[in-house]
């Protein structure tokens, strides 16, 4: 059989059993064994077997089930009720105050947690309800809960900027600091928007009665619920750019602050550490045997001698370089729709990644804006994880379809974003050359 | 045929018990690391034996989990068309389908064994300074490969009587868990 017939096969059935609903792991895993079977036979199989031991080796990997664990543990610690609490008394006077105050605390969650879904969770069940007490528009609360939780995967840490740079061999720390500066771009955005909106449109996110906005006193009170998230960001986020631990060290350390947190709050119970372990041992072992499948997945890709053809078919891109991130951008976008982004990354970057390094790109920019574009995939319709797990908390008046809707403003200025992130590659790479 | 339920019972319950216990070695692997910071704080020289040991927990942790996310059906999958179709055509489907599963699941299987064996044949050990055994972690991959295995053919068994309409326990019965709605 043709190399060009082979592959087409190859993604031909990807698709297809993808549509079919088996599992990404399974559908990864079985088209490898087809495929290993008739470029190099039964005894490539052994492969398989090798790469899972590979990937149960990785240090780096042991970051991942750390920090989702102190996600799952911060969720429930109490940390986002005092947060909000001081929120609604500093930003409650200005109109769509609440929502901002929503966004930068989703912010300073996403500095301390590496997922997306734990303060979509927190605060969809915090300040969702608050803010519809205050008759605010109800797509516009829904959907700056959404935006900001997104933010979570690129405001370091980050789980998939660990599984990018495992992938694709840039440093772990690199990736955290290119998430930076786009990440507070995005959220600086986001919270633009809601002001504006809402300055022109005060029926959107009103204002809080003078009586409800509290004294000075109670300001500077409710102040010291950012003491606990500080001390967290600076154990985890200062040991790594500072270089005093690896990733994986300052996960441990994120999971103590978490048990810390909720002990101050008194909820630190056996009932919580036994609940949020298990949670934590089913998101990352579907993280990890996608992993274990992929690999063999990319090895069947590779030796099938797919690269070169790929890589072939993408210099008849219009446009030359810049038309292949365009079209690439573009693949992402439809595949964040219909896939989760740990599944997107194992299939695009065996196929992405020889096609930037040989027009030169830089691995580091390329990942902050996959990253951007996975957060645009969180949210957006039919299959994002920030659109179920909000569907998941919201009262039962609330359909579907106003979430689908809600996040479509919020949908525009992330693709904002990623615009600007790729125009100005600096907004990415300044902050890791000076920094590492 | 009462039988064949009591297994696919014991399967689920088996997967069902690995699970919860073997989840909780996130707390070892956590408290190795912040001992090991500790210690290196305190007396300022690095301990030999955390990093070796988080590593091989992290191994037996990740490869152990796939019976019991499938027996709650949380491997991720596109339900785009999936979600739409009766539970009953899901059924007819996932029995087509389940051919790459059982093949993947089979390789991983047979020369997750073979590699295991040539480990356990000489109680292979890393070689490093604490020199721990790893043959325990190599054995972890065709036991957790046939945890899974078990569970994808409990799993096809359902499959196939729900397709002919054939009675099966509450406990038994395929419920509406289209993927990503969690």
């Amino acid at each position: 059989m043709s190399i060009g017939l082979l592959t087409v096969l190859f993604f031909l059935s990807l698709i297809v059993f993808l549509i079919a609903g088996l599992p990404l792991v399974f559908v990864l895993g079985g088209i490898s064994i087809v495929f290993l079977y008739f470029t190099w036979g039964i005894e490539s199989f052994y492969m398989v077997a090798s790469q899972v031991w590979g990937s149960m080796n990785s240090f780096t990997l042991i970051a991942i089930p750390l920090f989702v664990y102190m996600a799952m543990i911060l969720e429930k610690s109490g940390v986002a009720q005092a947060l909000y609490r001081m929120m609604h008394l500093w930003w409650g006077g200005v109109r769509g105050g609440l929502a901002i105050g929503t966004v930068a605390i989703c912010t300073l969650f996403a500095a301390m947690v590496g997922i997306s879904g734990a303060a979509v969770v927190t605060m969809g069940t915090i300040a969702l309800p608050a803010m519809f007490e205050q008759k605010y528009d109800k797509r516009m609360a829904i959907g700056c809960i959404s935006a900001g939780g997104g933010l979570g995967i690129l405001i370091p840490p980050s789980v998939l900027m660990i599984l990018y740079s495992l992938i694709t061999g840039a440093s772990v720390g690199k990736m955290f600091a290119a998430g930076v500066i786009p990440g507070l771009m995005l959220a600086l955005m986001i919270c633009a928007y809601i002001f504006i909106r809402c300055w022109l449109q005060p029926e959107m996110g009103p204002a809080l009665p003078i009586d409800q906005r509290g004294t000075w006193a109670d300001k500077i009170e409710a102040l010291r619920a950012v003491l606990l998230p500080m001390l967290i960001v600076t154990m985890v986020l200062g040991s790594i750019m500072l270089g005093i631990a690896t990733p994986t060290e300052a996960a441990a350390s994120g999971v103590l602050g978490a048990l810390i947190s909720a002990a101050v709050h008194r909820k630190l119970t056996w009932e919580l550490v036994r609940e949020s372990a298990l949670r934590t041992f089913v998101l990352t072992g579907m993280i990890m045997w996608i992993l274990f499948a992929a690999h063999s997945f990319s090895a069947a890709y590779q030796g099938m001698g797919a690269t070169s053809l790929i890589q072939g078919l993408a210099a008849h891109i219009p446009g030359g370089p810049w038309g292949a991130i365009i079209v690439m951008q573009l693949v992402l976008l439809l595949l964040g729709m219909v896939l989760d982004p740990v599944g997107i990354m194992m299939i695009t970057l065996p196929v992405f990644l020889p096609i930037i390094t040989a027009y030169g790109f830089d691995p580091i920019w390329f990942g902050i804006l996959f990253i951007i574009n996975m957060e645009i995939g969180y949210q957006t319709p039919p299959f994002g994880f920030n659109l179920f797990y909000l569907k998941a908390i919201v009262p039962p008046n609330i359909t579907m379809g106003d979430i689908y809707h809600s996040v479509t403003p919020y949908t525009l200025v992330l693709l904002l974003g990623l615009i600007l992130v790729m125009l100005f590659p600096g907004l990415a790479t300044w902050l890791p050359s000076i920094v590492l | 045929m009462q039988a064949l339920f009591v297994i696919m019972r014991a399967v689920s319950l088996l997967n069902e018990r690995i699970g919860r216990l073997v989840s909780l070695l996130i707390i070892p692997i956590f408290a190795f690391l912040i001992f090991e910071i500790f210690v290196r704080y305190v007396s300022g020289s690095p301990l030999v034996w955390t990093g070796e040991a988080t590593q091989l927990l992290f191994g037996i942790y990740a490869v152990l989990s796939g019976g019991y996310i499938l027996l709650h059906r949380e491997h991720v999958n596109v339900d785009l068309l999936f979600s739409r179709l009766s539970i009953r055509n899901r059924a007819i489907i996932d029995i087509f389908t389940s051919v790459l599963t059982f093949l993947f699941l089979g390789a991983l299987v047979y020369f997750g064994s073979s590699l295991a064996y040539e480990s356990i044949e000489f109680w292979e050990r890393s070689q490093s300074a604490w020199n721990p055994p790893i043959w325990p972690a190599k054995l972890a991959i065709p036991v957790g490969a046939v945890l899974l295995l078990m569970q994808g053919i409990v799993k096809l068994i359902q499959d196939i009587l729900t397709a002919l309409d054939i009675e099966m326990p509450a406990d038994l019965t395929l419920h509406d868990t289209a993927g990503g709605e969690k």
